[in-house]
Formats: C-alpha cells, structure tokens, sequence
C-alpha cells in the first residue's frame, strides 16, 4: 500500500514538474509586448505629425479645468488613405466595445478528475470523474441578471444532472439587490465564495461542514435574497438577507418543488472588508428554519433525519468567518453551530463544525506553487436527532501547482478519524492520498 | 486535539505568517515611472478617490457611480505598463490571479461581465468618451482633453505623493 502511494506520489510530482517547465506562454507574451510597443511608437509618431502641424501636446486635465467631451484635435486633421483606413477599422473596433447586447450568454465551465487511494478496509483505489460543471452569466439590461449553474455528476449506475443555481438579479444600485431563485446560502464565507468548480478553491474538496450532498448546513436555498453594501466607510460593510424554503424532505436538499411545511427559513448574512486591511473579510451569519422530519423509503441512501418520526425542530444556525485571501499567506477560518429545539420535548442539541486553513503561495515559479494545511472538527452530540454522526478531527496536507491560469494540479494526504466508522476491531482513523486535476474551460 | 496536532498547527502557523511579517515592502523594489492617471467620462458625478476607493471599483465591490450610472471597467491588455501599475498597486495580484479573480467574481454572481479590454491608448481615449461611467488608466503624458482627471487621495498625477506610478 505504502510502496503504492509513493510511486504514484512520485510520478505525479515528476509529470507536474516536466509540465511546468514547457515554455507555452512566453511566445505568446513577447508576441503581445512586441505589437504593444509598435502600437506605442505609432501613436507616439502620430503625436509628432500633430506637433509638427502645429497642434499643441495635450496637458494634464484636472478635476476642476475639465471641458465638455469634444472631439480629439487628431481627428479633425486630414489623414492619408492608409491611415483613414486605420482609423476606421480602430473606429469599429471601438464601436463593438462600446457597444453591449442584451441578453449576453457567457458560458463557463469547471471540471476535475480525481484519484484516490485510502487505507481503509473494503475501499479501492482509483479514479473517478468530479463533478462537470456548467456556468451560465448572462445580463438581459443594464440592470438585471441572470446566473445559472448546471452540474453533470457521476455515479455507478450512470450520470445525474443537477440544477445548482438559477438566478435573475435585479441591481437597484449598490446598497440594494434583489434576487430570486435556487442559490447558495450566504451561511459563512466557503459556500458562497467557491460553489461548485473544483478549480476555484485550493484543496481538492470542499470543508465538511459544507460538503456538497452534506447535512450538517443547508448548503442551498429557493426563495430571494436582498444584498448590498452598507455605507459605512473605511468598514466596508456588506449584508445579505434571505427567505425561503429552507430544508426539504431530504435535509441535505431545498424544497425545489415546494417547501415542506408552512414555514419559511430566513437567512441573514453580514460581513466587513476593511479597507485598510486589504484581503481581510470578517463576517456572521443566523439561520432559521423549521424541520419536519419525515421517512424516505425512496432515497435511503441520503440520510434524513436520526429520528424520522413526524417530529418538528427548530433550527437555529450561527456561523461566523474570518478570511485573508491574499494567497501569500492565505488563512480561512469558520465556525458553525447547529441548534435543534425539538418542539414536542424541548429537547435541545447544539452541534459544532469548524475548520482552519492555511495555504501560502510561494514567492519563486511565478508563484504557481502554493502548500497549504487544513484542521478540520465537527461534532454532533448523541442528543442530536436531526444530524447522522457526523464527528470527525481531519488533518489534510497538500499542494497545489498552477499549471497554467487555467489549470491546476493537487496532491493531498489526510488524516482522519470518523466516528461512525469506529468498530470493536477499527480505530476508525483513515489515511488516504488524494490527487486531482482541476481546470476551467 | 492531542497535544502532536497542536504543535503541528502551531508550527504552520509560525511558518505561514513569518515571511509576511518579515516582507520588505514590494512598492519599493520597484522602479518608479510616469504617473498613471484615473480618467472618467466627463458626466461621472465624481472628482476625488481615495486609493481605498479606486480598490473598491476595480474589484467589483463599487458597481454604480450612482442608481442611474454603472461603473464600466476598461483595462489595459497584457503587457502595458498601465495594466503592471494597476495589478501591482491596486490589485496586488499577479496577471494570473487577476485572471482567477474576476473569473470567481462572476461564477459568484458578484459581476456579470469582467473588465473590457483595451488594446491602446486611443481605443481607451475612445471609449472613456463614448461610455457614461466608464473609468481607465492612463499614462499621466497622455491624457487627452475630453477626460476627467480623478484626484487620488487628493493627489494629481504629478504630485509628489500620487500614489499610482
């Protein structure tokens, strides 16, 4: 097992490195610097025309000496054919940015392809397909937007399709935007920050707490969301509030088709980005809900509740976050608790998630390499009849290489000790290598 | 948490931030060259940023100079010394963490469309003029008449303590 792990570890290190030491994009950027710098000189020996024709150079404009938009003195000067032609097709050029269609598709995509290997009994190795991702932005005026996300997963009997995210924005200004459809809870910082694409996020997998198909937070939410910026200064103050379906019948999903009592869950969401301390995000969140806990004899594979006994619970979620995304160093930290009030009993459990990450983005290969560590803790106490076990202390330790600005190669090792997986004969603790690819397109 | 896990955090801890706190400012190891001027379209309703600011409209954070004005971002292909200025002191990112940022910043739903880009200074001259909120960077030498010229913590290009060069 150990001899396995270090020969693919070894090949993996050895195909990133002969990967990265191809020169692609060097051509490219000499090519970019060469004709930007005939642009230069071009523009620089049309300045020397107009001075010679006795147009006098361009001052400094201030604040207070602006003028009316006129026209460039350069364009009322009589040009020869070639750089009539020029100008025309510079004009055109110009006119195309300038101008903006509605509705404007953008299509983006995320994939990765993941291998792993554990030494847990009765596992096996190899490699899978992650998710496939489908981004959709496109805005239909200046003020309204549409976001979409579709996700092509596989499974062992063939593949699932799933809607993630379906958006339309309208943006007031920017204290107040209003928004409805399927969406990410703004429940922390990950959740929001990464979604789905593997590529956008440093490690290979998402934090436990918010693992996609996870129960331990509702990771999506159907109804509207209001955002917006807080005049508040050097604070940089943001806020978002939500309502909506909250859980389903599978509390790991949204009531898509409709919620399943009649009570709606709100979601409040607050954070600063300082703007003397920039890369800084410090932010809290509440949620609330009310869950009526139902069997599901359809899909017994995804957990409902512990307890599926018609029983109603209420749920409080407090998160809170603090982040520095500058990459040298990066360090996200997040902290939920999930509070179930069981109405009939008052029964009450609080169970706890966090997780601490540092990565660090080294200063030498045009910085594409980054290691980073993360600790992850979550427990659900026995009194917890909504959550399945979930306990768990996980160490991961990895790297992660920009192949490209595109592109990424990461390596992980874990660490990790689950509780339900303790037995009379199994200590529960797992370790496992974890490789993937992970690219937009 | 046993007491090996601890240490080991303690130590990437120490790891991951020393270096930082050690850093020698970057701004200094850097040549200083021409001023690079914010100019906007004459109607923008604003003369006066603080760099704070001009991060904030730059990262998307700042979307509409008011509720009938959306800011349009022109940026500077690859390569010009307006875009190095602007990735370096404004930014702080490298030309491929620029990339990753706005394609984040769009799969979040934050923006719905990056920066335009443009190709030189009369395409940027151009479209500052025919786009109302557009705001660019400019070489300070090469500001034209027609373009409103933004103070930067009320400092003109040119200006001993202008911060964008």
């Amino acid at each position: 097992m150990h001899r396995q792990l270090l020969v693919i570890a070894v090949l993996f290190l050895a195909t990133g490195s002969a990967w990265g030491q191809s020169p692609p994009l060097p051509d490219q950027t000499e090519q970019v610097r060469v004709l930007l710098e005939r642009v230069g000189q071009l523009e620089k020996r049309v300045a020397e025309l107009e001075a010679k024709q006795g147009v006098s150079p361009t001052p400094i404009l201030t604040a207070a000496e602006r003028t009316p938009v006129q026209k460039s003195e350069s364009q009322g000067t009589t040009a020869s054919p070639g750089t009539a032609h020029d100008q025309m097709a510079q004009e055109q050029a110009v006119a195309q940015q300038a101008e903006v269609h509605y509705p404007s598709l953008q299509v983006r995509g995320f994939a990765d392809i993941d291998f792993s290997a554990t030494d847990q009994k009765g596992t096996t190795s190899g490699f899978n397909l992650g998710q496939l991702d489908l981004h959709l932005a496109s805005p239909l005026s200046r003020k309204i937007s549409y976001f979409g996300e579709m996700t092509f997963n596989a499974h062992a009997n063939g593949y699932t399709v799933e809607v993630e995210r379906s958006i339309i924005r309208y943006d007031y200004n920017d204290y107040f935007k209003l928004s409805f459809g399927r969406y990410h809870s703004p429940i922390g910082y990950w959740n929001t920050a990464f979604h789905h694409g593997a590529w956008l996020q440093t490690t290979i997998d998402r934090p436990e707490i918010v693992r996609v198909g996870g129960t331990f937070i509702p990771v999506h939410f159907v109804g509207f969301l209001a955002e917006g910026n807080i005049p508040s200064g050097g604070a940089g103050l943001s806020y978002s509030f939500g309502l909506g379906n909250g859980r389903g019948e599978i509390i790991s999903r949204p009531g898509d088709a409709g919620d399943i009592n009649n009570n709606r869950a709100w979601v409040a969401n607050i954070f600063a980005r300082p703007a003397k301390l920039y890369g800084l995000q410090l932010g809290a969140s509440v949620y609330r809900d009310k869950i009526t806990c139902q069997n599901n004899p359809i899909v017994p594979a995804v957990p409902g509740c512990r307890l599926t006994n018609g029983n109603d619970y209420r749920e409080w979620i407090t998160a809170a976050h603090v982040v520095w995304t500058k990459g040298a160093p990066e360090f996200l930290a997040e902290f939920a608790n999930v509070n179930h009030h069981q109405v009939l009993t008052n029964l009450v459990s609080n169970s706890q998630g966090l997780y601490v990450q540092l990565g660090y983005r080294l200063p030498w290969s045009e910085k594409t390499l980054k290691p980073y560590y993360r600790f992850e803790y979550l427990h659900t106490p026995q009194s917890e009849a909504v959550l399945p076990n979930l306990d768990l202390v996980e160490s991961i330790a990895g790297l992660r290489y920009d192949i490209s600005s595109y592109a990424a190669f990461k390596g992980e090792y874990r660490h990790a000790s689950r509780d339900i997986l303790k037995t009379p004969t199994f200590n529960g603790i797992v370790n496992g290598l974890f490789l993937q690819t992970s690219f937009t397109f | 948490m046993s007491a090996t896990h601890k240490r080991f955090v303690a130590i990437l801890w120490t790891m991951f931030w020393l270096p930082t706190i050690l850093q020698v400012p970057l701004a200094a190891q850097t040549a200083r060259g021409a001023d690079i001027a914010v100019v906007v379209h004459p109607d923008t309703p604003v003369d006066d940023l603080s760099l704070a600011e001009v991060r904030r409209v730059l990262l998307g954070d700042r979307q509409y100079w008011n509720s009938k004005l959306p800011v349009v971002l022109l940026i500077r292909a690859p390569v010009a010394r307006e875009r190095d200025v602007v990735l370096r002191v404004i930014y702080q990112m490298t030309e491929t963490q620029f990339k990753q940022f706005w394609i984040a910043k769009i799969f979040r739903a934050e923006a719905a469309s990056q920066p335009k880009i443009v190709y030189s200074n009369d395409m940027q001259y151009e479209l500052v003029s025919a786009i109302p909120g557009a705001i660019a960077f400019v070489d300070a030498h090469n500001v034209r008449p027609g373009l409103k010229v933004l103070r930067i913590d009320g400092h003109f290009p040119g200006d001993h303590d202008y911060p964008l060069r």
